[in-house]
């Protein structure tokens, strides 16, 4: 049997009623005289919180109904005009769609190939560690290096891509010039880019899955793939769900490898949401009409959360 | 627990002291320091450090203070913050689109007050730059900066491959039927696969929205000029590209996009001309220092840009110098200005920039004259400023840029009929400046 030492024990109850919200009753340490020091060891968060987060949020919320340059001191209320301006505008919408095909276009694939991956170094195979390593280096790679790498790689004449599927006969693909292509290529990017964190999650999520319901249903007579597709599956969808719930965020937030990789051309076929804020904001200096739009994406994000959270919760199972 | 506090108060105030500490260190000196913003391309800065060299000899007690901010885009986002945050440079270099916003702002003089004052230039020194340069440093007709340098576009060409093609060449294309031609003839499918291993003339097309799209733009003007075009009407109420000048023109760069399957052939022009699978294409006079180096295994020349329908024209372009009303030292940087624009100092920042002067009494300094003898690339750029032409923006001159650039995009990469393109654009361009006026 576990023994467990009173302290332990003890700080299990502080944990436990802190986090029932309750005041802690046990010791009676929250004095006033703690709130002082707590606020001064919390400072440089706080500070650092307001001044880039907070403040941001509120101000250009406030911003999103007035007109600013950002040269001069004055804005100027104009209610809702950004908003209503924002969807008359066609380019509005034809970036809207962009983010989105964008976004259903790399999260399938990241998800399914990510899992792949994490279920195939989950075995005991050579080299698990050093491939692990391998697939989660495109996550800490600056994300302009990478894409300007992978700029090279696309060239026409230059690349490394062209080159390749030209020694199996296939014809040169105009990667960054063809409005669908680039959109692929984008896609492509984005998912080699970002499925590393993601593997790692699904080894974690793995790495709970408790032996025995495998050996239970190798008793059965399951093979591989049922076992995949009725333990696996089925257990990992706590952590299916919050992938996916971040990468639907991280995805209709894409900009660096955009504004690198194809700067929203060609035809404005890869003109994401964000890029268009970045466009207006710090190209036009329209920042109402900038603050709007990141509105709008805040909304949108907002409600995808909120139906996927009301919608999955229920059927994503959980331990214990 | 209370020493605790103590210590970290004392960290914290360790922190606050030191940086304020930092701010005692300036005018341990007696030399006045003048901070200067620019987004030179690398090549240039180390003629521009000797630059400043000869400015800090030839006037003792000054310092200029150079500070390198990575291209145009953010140099404009920097200045709007310093401006907020009041900490402006003395001077910055500019271009010509940023003007406007920066006067809305109040942020820069206006030039007149430095000319007309105690320590000024004379008119003739005035008149004697070039007129065009001269619009580009003002807005709606008022002067707020000077121009730092000229550029305009010549025609880099291989000799090499125009003789291999049966082509003279010490003769390039004058018009633009001999630009295509030539272009056609120089665009070739060494082993019949369907794709071309060398094309004729490169027309730089770049996403509109990107950071090159004005430079496209940039490259267009010439060819609108060149068939008799405007950008816009004198009083600036609406834009003229899409005249039939503009028809024209677009449908020139159209047809050579298409022809020489420009779309699936990479956008980095030099190094398809240092390849070889280039035969021509536009370029300014700053690359010239870097091309001794890189194009040395190339027989390579610059010729002028060929001639349309209706005339000669080349675009004449540069970087200004405005003056920041957040300066300490106005007249010490007005000072380096008006040093910077004498003709013996534009001869040696040419001479060593490869950049253009930007007066004609240039041409008279007996050491430029000598170097334009042994540099005919160079002496082709400088002939053309006498084609030079500017048209300037008053309204909105950033976003109908990206409009324009989307018409070129659409009608290239797009195949959109160019007469609709244009006016489409046109149209929402047209709404912008009528919404800047009101």
């Amino acid at each position: 049997m576990i023994s467990t030492s009173p302290e332990v024990q003890e700080e299990k109850l502080i944990l436990a009623s802190s986090i029932k919200g309750g005041k802690n009753k046990l010791h009676g340490k929250e004095k006033k005289g703690d709130l002082l020091p707590a606020l001064l060891f919390l400072s440089p968060t706080l500070i650092i919180f307001t001044t880039f987060i907070l403040f941001p949020v509120f101000f250009s919320f406030y911003l999103s109904f007035h007109e600013w340059n950002m040269f001069s001191g004055e804005t100027t209320f104009i209610g809702i005009d950004n908003y209503v301006r924002m969807f008359n505008n066609e380019e509005f919408w034809e970036v809207f769609k962009n983010t989105a095909i964008y976004t259903f276009g790399t999260i399938p694939l990241n998800m399914c190939f990510s899992l792949l991956v994490a279920y195939i170094l989950h075995k005991k195979i050579m080299g698990k560690k050093l491939l692990r390593t391998a697939f989660f280096a495109p996550v800490v790679i600056s994300p302009v290096a990478a894409a300007v790498i992978w700029r090279w790689m696309y060239d026409p004449n230059f690349g490394l891509i062209n080159y390749s599927i030209g020694i199996f006969g296939i014809d040169p693909i105009n990667w960054l010039n063809d409005p669908v292509a680039a959109m692929a290529a984008l896609i492509i990017m984005g998912v080699w880019k970002t499925f590393g964190i993601n593997m790692v999650l699904f080894s974690a999520g793995l790495q709970a899955i408790p032996e025995h319901y495998y050996e239970a249903a190798q008793i059965d007579g399951a093979n591989q793939w049922t076992k995949f597709w009725n333990i696996t599956v089925p257990l990992l969808a706590p952590t299916t769900f919050f992938i996916m719930v971040m990468s639907i965020i991280s995805s209709f937030q894409v900009f660096d490898i955009v504004y690198v990789l194809t700067s929203g051309g060609p035809l404005g076929a890869t003109k994401v949401l964000v890029f268009y804020v970045y466009e207006h904001a710090f190209k036009f200096f329209n920042m109402g009409y900038a603050s709007a739009a990141g509105y709008v994406l805040f909304a949108i994000l907002f409600a995808i959360t909120l139906l996927q959270v009301k919608y999955m919760k229920n059927k994503v199972y959980t331990f214990g | 627990m209370k020493k605790n506090i103590f210590f970290n108060l004392a960290i914290i105030f360790l922190f606050v002291s030191i940086n304020c500490g930092g701010d005692n260190k300036k005018n341990k000196s007696d030399n006045v320091e003048i901070v200067f913003w620019h987004s030179f391309i690398s090549s240039t800065v180390p003629a521009l450090n000797e630059l400043i060299q000869k400015f800090e000899k030839e006037n003792p007690g000054y310092k200029i203070n150079a500070q390198y901010i990575p291209s145009g885009d953010p140099l404009i986002q920097k200045l709007i913050t310093s401006i907020q945050s009041k900490t402006a440079p003395d001077i910055s270099w500019l271009h010509s689109d940023f003007i406007e916003d920066l006067v809305e702002a109040d942020a820069i003089y206006k030039m007149d007050q430095f000319i007309k004052g105690k320590d000024g230039i004379s008119e003739e020194d005035l008149n004697d730059i070039y007129p065009s340069l001269l619009q580009y440093s003002s807005w709606k007709e008022t002067l707020y900066s000077l121009p730092m340098e000229a550029t305009n576009l010549a025609l880099l060409y291989n000799k090499n491959m125009f003789k291999k093609a049966g082509l003279d060449p010490n003769h390039p294309p004058q018009t633009w039927e001999e630009l295509k031609s030539y272009a056609k003839k120089l665009t070739i499918d060494k082993n019949n696969d369907g794709t071309f291993d060398q094309v004729g003339f490169f027309v730089p097309v770049f996403p509109a929205a990107g950071p090159l799209g004005s430079w496209m733009v940039w490259q267009f003007t010439p060819f609108l000029w060149q068939a008799g075009g405007s950008l816009i009407d004198k009083e600036q109420t609406k834009v003229l590209y899409n005249s039939d000048a503009g028809v024209q023109a677009l449908t020139l760069w159209q047809e050579m996009y298409n022809d020489q399957k420009l779309s699936t052939f990479t956008n980095l022009f030099e190094n398809a001309f240092v390849s070889g699978s280039l035969a021509m294409a536009m370029d300014g006079p700053w690359n010239l220092p870097r091309y001794k180096e890189l194009l040395k295994n190339i027989d390579w020349a610059f010729a002028p840009l060929p001639s349309g329908p209706a005339k000669n024209a080349t675009v004449v372009g540069g970087e200004y110098l405005a003056i920041f009303k957040q300066s300490k030292n106005p007249d010490v940087a007005w000072k380096f200005i008006k040093w910077m624009i004498q003709p013996e100092v534009q001869a040696f920042w040419s001479m060593k920039s490869g950049y253009l002067p930007i007066r004609h009494a240039v041409s008279e300094v007996p050491e430029f004259k000598e170097y334009l003898k042994n540099h005919s690339d160079f002496r082709v750029f400088v002939d053309q400023l006498e084609f030079g032409r500017a048209e300037k923006m008053d309204y909105e001159a950033l976003e109908i840029t990206r409009n324009f650039a989307e018409a070129i995009e659409r009608a290239t990469v797009g195949k959109v009929d160019v007469k609709r393109a244009l006016d489409e654009s046109a149209e929402k361009s047209n709404k912008l400046l009528k919404n800047a006026r009101e």
